[in-house]
């Protein structure tokens, strides 16, 4: 490689042949060069290497656009879930408008504060229906909650005893705002020792009740003691007390 | 143009090979669009995000892109780019989940994690990561010159039309801007020599 400057015409020539714009008579000589010229040929592979990665930046870069688009198109695109959730945010405000009266801002508030959906889980069931399942997950972890359910309501009719079903489910209820349909599910699932799931369904029952003012009931869970759940728990309770 | 047959598995079909070569927008998005939803819901049940998922599928399509510029690319018994992309892309979410930071997620298909092949060798990591440290010496301005003519191809009259000013100026500030570039790396080098 030679130090300093290469001159335009070589530098140029060098383009033409690593872009495939010389003629077919100029580049069978310039190939001819090259086999008897070794300064050449490392310029040539260093140039090669140089618009290699300019181009490289370009792809990068327009990579990184047709992501972003992709986002958008996602946020935009009207999808048949849509519909169902409108349906169902109709029929859980319905619901929920009874709840609405006897509430206070507080609760509400409260609610809002502490309530995080479940991020979901990463791993597949051992039982049956588990492909189902875990695109249902997929779609609890994208918030197309109607879609999650969607798909694990069938799975649920097969194996209705199955708890990580009934918690996701109640779980995509909540996420939805939907705490009416939530509740009777979690209730059960808070009774059941056994389950894995019942610090956590206690957990999220305790707020569904915050939010729809049983706060008698709220009161019941035994929570107050529980290393995850229980400071949270406790500072709830001494906010509604004032 | 349309979209491309990617996955056609009675000809094989290596259009889109063509199109990578010549940085054909069309194509590679068509591929983009084709194969990035398997690469999502991998990574979507193993713990990652739509964020992580488009970051290892971009870095697939890079290892591909040059791949298929080194002639490295083969397309073998496979009729598209599908299967190339899932697994490198699978093998880098892999990495990330194996990493340090990492550590308390779950892999639930973990049963191509033997599967590594070699389909994103270290020499080609190695020359994507020099050709970022090349691009990274460019300014701006001859960012947006080069970009145009080496990655867009478009040609120096059209470029210089969209810059409002005379196509000999483009054609001088690019032949600047590539000498920057080359007294980068023989100044590289120089010291590689030295060192040695």
């Amino acid at each position: 490689m030679k130090e300093g400057t290469l001159d335009r015409p070589t530098f140029e020539a060098i383009e033409a042949y690593v872009l495939d714009r010389m003629p077919a008579d100029e580049r069978a000589a310039f190939e001819q060069r090259m086999t008897e010229d070794a300064t050449l040929r490392e310029e040539v592979e260093l140039e090669r290497e140089n618009i290699q990665a300019v181009e490289l930046g370009g792809l990068s870069r327009m990579l990184k656009g047709i992501a972003q688009q992709d986002r958008e198109d996602e946020r935009a695109a009207p999808r048949w879930t849509d519909f169902l959730k409108y349906a169902a945010l109709i029929a859980g405000l319905t619901t929920a408008a009874i709840w609405w009266m006897n509430r206070t801002p507080l609760n509400e508030e409260l609610y809002t504060e502490y309530f995080t959906p479940d991020p979901g889980l990463p791993v597949k069931m051992g039982t049956t229906g588990h492909a189902t399942f875990a695109d249902a997950m997929v779609a609890y972890k994208l918030g197309d909650y109607a879609e999650a359910r969607a798909k694990w309501q069938p799975l649920l009719s097969l194996e209705p005893g199955n708890d990580t079903l009934r918690y996701y489910l109640a779980s995509a209820w909540l996420a939805e705002n939907n705490t009416a349909q939530a509740i009777p599910i979690l209730e059960e699932l808070s009774q059941e020792p056994t389950s894995t799931f019942t610090a956590r369904a206690q957990w999220f029952l305790f707020l569904a009740y915050v939010r729809s003012g049983e706060e008698a009931k709220a009161r019941t869970l035994p929570l107050d003691n529980d290393p995850t759940y229980g400071a949270r728990v406790k500072a709830i309770k001494s906010e509604l007390v004032r | 143009m349309g979209q491309l047959n990617t996955e056609d598995r009675s000809t094989p079909d290596t259009t889109w090979m063509d199109g990578f070569r010549r940085n054909d927008q069309i194509a590679l998005r068509s591929i983009y669009k084709a194969h990035f939803p398997a690469v999502r819901q991998y990574v979507l049940q193993n713990s990652g995000t739509v964020s992580d998922a488009q970051d290892v599928f971009q870095e697939a399509i890079v290892v591909l892109w040059v791949n298929v510029k080194q002639g490295r690319f083969s397309p073998g018994t496979e009729s598209g780019p599908g299967g190339f992309l899932f697994r490198v892309a699978k093998n880098k979410w892999l990495d990330v989940v194996r990493s340090a930071a990492h550590k308390h997620m779950k892999v639930v298909h973990n049963d191509q994690a033997l599967d590594r092949g070699n389909d994103a060798p270290d020499d080609i990591e190695e020359r994507i990561a020099r050709l970022r440290g090349v691009y990274e010496k460019l300014d701006d301005r001859c960012r947006a010159i080069l970009d145009q003519y080496y990655f867009e191809r478009k040609d120096l009259a059209t470029i210089a039309s969209g810059m409002g000013v005379e196509e000999d100026s483009i054609r001088t500030i690019k032949y600047r801007c590539m000498m920057k570039l080359r007294a980068f790396r023989t100044a590289i080098s120089g010291e590689e020599s030295e060192a040695s």
